[in-house]
């Protein structure tokens, strides 16, 4: 989520520290910060909110309490300071939920005769640092609720509702099957069961998709004159499941997903009339609340004992007093036993684990001294598995065989997968060998710059097959069939005091290769006698081939008659391009006179 | 020319390496299957139902069997192997890494593969902290990094089977350190204290036994230490790659 250093800072009397100190805080006590941005003087952070604290910290005033618990500085404008007035209640709205578990609290703000503008330059400003558009005063007033306390809200047009006897009808409700909406996107959405829908109740005509996005039938115009705001809880697991199938992903819908407390309704409401009457003008007729069954806070205790035994001994009273103060949590305390009552939008706060990472958050982890594990009690148990699979690594490997991992995906086997992205290989492998014969086909080219004879691979890998999920060996060569054992049945099974294999490969630095073909060529010579060393011919053509020759090597030396033959493999290869047959041609000719010139004679 | 031995894939390599430091430190190695029930995958570690990670697009299911995935994370071993110490009626101390494939449905990158491996941790104990995590962790990479420093930092973070649970960080000083990690803070893994609720699936009383846990990416850590860019290589089966280990 974005979030505005400027923004912040109305949260606070004492002055932020700068951008940098601010991401370093959080990143150490809080949140990761995927980056920062400067949006003119600003500094915007994108914070990377945990889910299990989407449910309060995707806003502003979520951000700001973190900080003051961290920096400990006084929260001095917390807008849930106080708790919300929805007053006057109004008649002329009124609002049914037919799916309770689905929306437990809905309330409606009924304001007339607003004028629908341009937003104020610091509104405007306070959205476009979060990369938002600006609207108009009644839409971006909901939305820098929605970003200041994380309550999302809508705000419909009175004037496109139907009135009956003097008053107007929300519904909640799932959707029908053959019902549809033009969202404000534009895009029309078809509905089903699966979805929930704000409706106009008496002409039973959905005018938003809960949670996601408000419908054009009720849409926000120049011409609007009055509102019904809407700051309601939905489900989040209905909202994600909405959001996903109709592919419409909002800031609405993310925070909803959520699960919100439905204590912030109140908060957003109130927050969001206020805005918009100071912005549109216009009269605030009253609210109507529908929230039946209220929130349950249940309190949380952690004793000293449990967060020693969990941080270490060097946490102490204080450092529990510390954090739940500075985090605004209320507790008492009794005899090293803690309790707290948290507020109704730290849903997070369950166990007394919960509590604990509270603490060593706030003190922080640098606080924790490694301390080495007790002496383990005896020797580990050996893994059959793993010392057969590691025996045949080692066989294998100092037979010249080399190791591949390949995919487990395939074209043809028992089980496949249901939902693989592209639909390509759904099936999972019955045998290693196919694989693993795409594999050699693949490295027979790179023989010659592998400076390998014979390409031999292997893999010990798992397959599919008569229902059972198998370890497998495999190797397959150039002059060999491939073969396919199962682990269980290659080499001996061990004994418990046997040990796994010590050779580790020292660690190697990787060195990127080249992916365009290479090409080959053979020169042999007859040198003067034995005393000509066959590095020093190596170097002069490695000096005539230059650095498209990638790998030299002598494969072949002999002595007839006093005179002594080489020959040398030269593989030649290009980091930009294919080379052509032509100019290595040129290049061999070169290498050729070049050797000449020594005196030898190619043969 | 001579055919020179052959030559083992880096991943393999390490395996190795890490299967020998742990065993040091007294930890049994665990396996556990790559077709899971959702239960061991998910359920099991608190991962609720309507979790954004048990989406389709995340997790391969297994097409007409029911609750079956292709496993996400090494994770699914934890109560697993809780679970069968607990049958044989072995308690705790238990001390457990897991090394194996994982699979996530997404599209792959130079840092993204659908398959790659993943290495995980166990200690359960009636007296286990997170000094103890964080010794491990610092032993572990100290042995695989040997001649350089070695320090490792934790950042708050969140997983549904752990709390509290962290980010782990390590930095690299002295020359012998490679040469792209060598001051620099990396991310290295994710851990924290096991969540009480996953020792009780596992059978183990969270009253009496506390423990930790973590998790990473080997193919990760494979390619931090040898200076590989892409990790397609890593399951490219390309001998132009490995013959370089």
């Amino acid at each position: 989520m974005k979030v505005s250093r400027h923004w912040l800072s109305k949260f606070f009397d004492a002055p932020l520290p700068p951008a940098a100190a601010l991401a370093d805080a959080l990143t150490f006590h809080a949140f990761e910060i995927e980056n920062v941005e400067k949006f003119g003087e600003d500094d915007v952070l994108g914070v990377k909110v945990t889910p299990n604290r989407g449910h309060d910290c995707l806003s502003h005033r979520g951000i700001a309490s973190e900080l003051s618990a961290i920096l400990n500085l006084p929260l001095a404008h917390d807008p849930f300071g106080q708790t919300p007035q929805l007053a006057p209640a109004t008649n002329a709205v009124s609002v049914a939920i037919h799916e309770q578990a689905l929306c437990p609290r809905y309330i409606a703000g009924y304001i007339t005769g607003v004028n629908v503008g341009p937003s104020p330059a610091w509104l405007k400003r306070n959205l476009e640092s979060l990369g938002q558009r600006s609207i108009n005063n009644v839409v971006d007033a909901t939305n820098f609720v929605m970003f200041n306390l994380g309550q999302p809200l809508h705000a419909f047009d009175a004037g496109r509702l139907s009135k009956k006897a003097g008053g107007y009808k929300i519904g909640v409700r799932r959707a029908r099957a053959d019902e549809g909406i033009e969202a404000l996107d534009l895009k029309t959405y078809a509905l089903g069961y699966q979805n929930l829908v704000i409706t106009d109740e008496d002409l039973n005509r959905p005018i938003g998709i809960a949670g996601v996005k408000g419908g054009m039938p009720a849409a926000i115009t120049e011409e609007t004159k009055d509102l019904i705001i809407e700051s309601a809880n939905f489900d989040g697991v209905s909202v994600r499941r909405t959001a996903a199938g109709l592919k419409l992903r909002t800031d609405a819908s993310a925070r909803f997903e959520q699960g919100l407390s439905p204590e912030l309704a109140a908060w957003g409401m109130e927050a969001a009339a206020a805005l918009i009457i100071e912005l549109a003008g216009g009269t605030l007729e009253g609210f109507v609340d529908q929230y039946p069954v209220p929130q349950k806070v249940s309190p949380v205790s952690v004793t000293l004992g449990q967060v020693r035994a969990v941080l270490g001994a060097g946490f102490d009273d204080t450092d529990i007093c510390k954090a739940f103060e500075r985090l605004g949590l209320p507790y008492t305390a009794e005899s090293e036993c803690y309790t707290v009552t948290p507020p109704p939008w730290r849903l997070d706060l369950a166990i007394a684990e919960d509590l604990v990472e509270e603490v060593a958050r706030i003190a922080g982890y640098d606080r924790i001294i490694p301390k080495p594990l007790p002496p383990a009690a005896g020797k580990p148990e050996l893994n059959a598995n793993f010392y057969r699979a590691e025996e045949a690594r080692e066989a294998l490997r100092l037979k010249g065989y080399s190791e591949i991992y390949t995919s487990v995906f395939a074209q043809a086997g028992e089980r496949a997968v249901a939902n693989k992205i592209g639909g390509e290989k759904p099936f999972l492998r019955q045998s290693l060998v196919p694989g693993l014969l795409d594999a050699l086909k693949a490295n027979v080219p790179n023989k010659d710059l592998l400076g390998l004879k014979e390409i031999k691979l292997f893999e010990v890998g798992t397959v599919w097959q008569g229902g059972k999920e198998v370890c497998m060996v495999a190797t397959a060569g150039e002059k060999e069939e491939a073969k396919e054992t199962p682990l269980e049945r290659f080499g001996k099974a061990p004994d418990q005091w046997a040990a796994y294999p010590a050779y580790v490969p020292p660690p190697a630095q990787y060195k990127p290769f080249s992916r365009f073909p290479s090409i080959t060529r053979d020169v042999a010579m007859w040198v003067a006698g034995a005393a000509v060393d066959p590095e020093l011919v190596e170097g002069l053509i490695q000096k005539e081939a230059g650095e498209l020759a990638q790998k030299i090597s002598l494969f072949d030396r002999f002595e007839k008659a006093g005179r002594v033959s080489l020959a040398f493999r030269i593989v030649f290869q290009s980091f930009e391009r294919t080379l052509t047959e032509k100019e290595v041609n040129e290049i061999m000719e070169k290498v050729h006179a070049a050797l000449k010139a020594q005196g030898y004679e190619i043969r | 020319m001579e055919q020179f031995g052959g030559h083992l894939h880096p991943l393999s390599s390490l395996i190795r390496e890490a299967g020998k430091i742990f065993s040091g430190m007294g930890f049994t190695l665990a396996e556990g299957p790559l077709i899971e029930t959702e239960w061991y995958n998910f359920d099991a570690l608190n991962v609720p139902k309507d979790h954004p990670a048990r989406d389709m697009q995340d997790t391969f299911f297994i097409k007409d069997e029911q609750g079956m995935v292709l496993r996400t994370h090494t994770s699914n071993v934890q109560v697993r192997y809780m679970e069968a110490q607990m049958k044989k009626n072995i308690l705790p101390p238990y001390r457990a890494v897991v090394m194996g494939k994982v699979f996530r449905n997404e599209a792959t990158d130079m840092t993204h593969e659908a398959e790659f491996y993943q290495i995980e941790g166990l200690v359960v104990g009636e007296d286990i902290t997170m000094e103890h995590l964080k010794w491990t962790i610092q032993t572990f990479f100290s042995e695989l990094f040997k001649g350089t420093q070695v320090e490792v930092r934790f950042r708050p973070s969140f997983f549904p089977f752990t709390e509290p649970s962290v980010e782990v960080d390590m930095r690299l000083t002295g020359i012998s350190a490679p040469e792209k990690l060598r001051d620099t803070w990396v991310e290295m893994m994710g851990a924290g204290m096991v969540h009480p609720q996953v020792l009780k699936n596992g059978g183990v009383d969270p009253a009496q036994y506390r423990g930790f846990a973590f998790g990473g990416g080997l193919d990760r850590i494979a390619m931090l230490r040898s200076g590989i860019d892409d990790v397609r290589l890593m399951h490219s089966a390309d001998l132009r790659f490995i013959n370089q280990f």
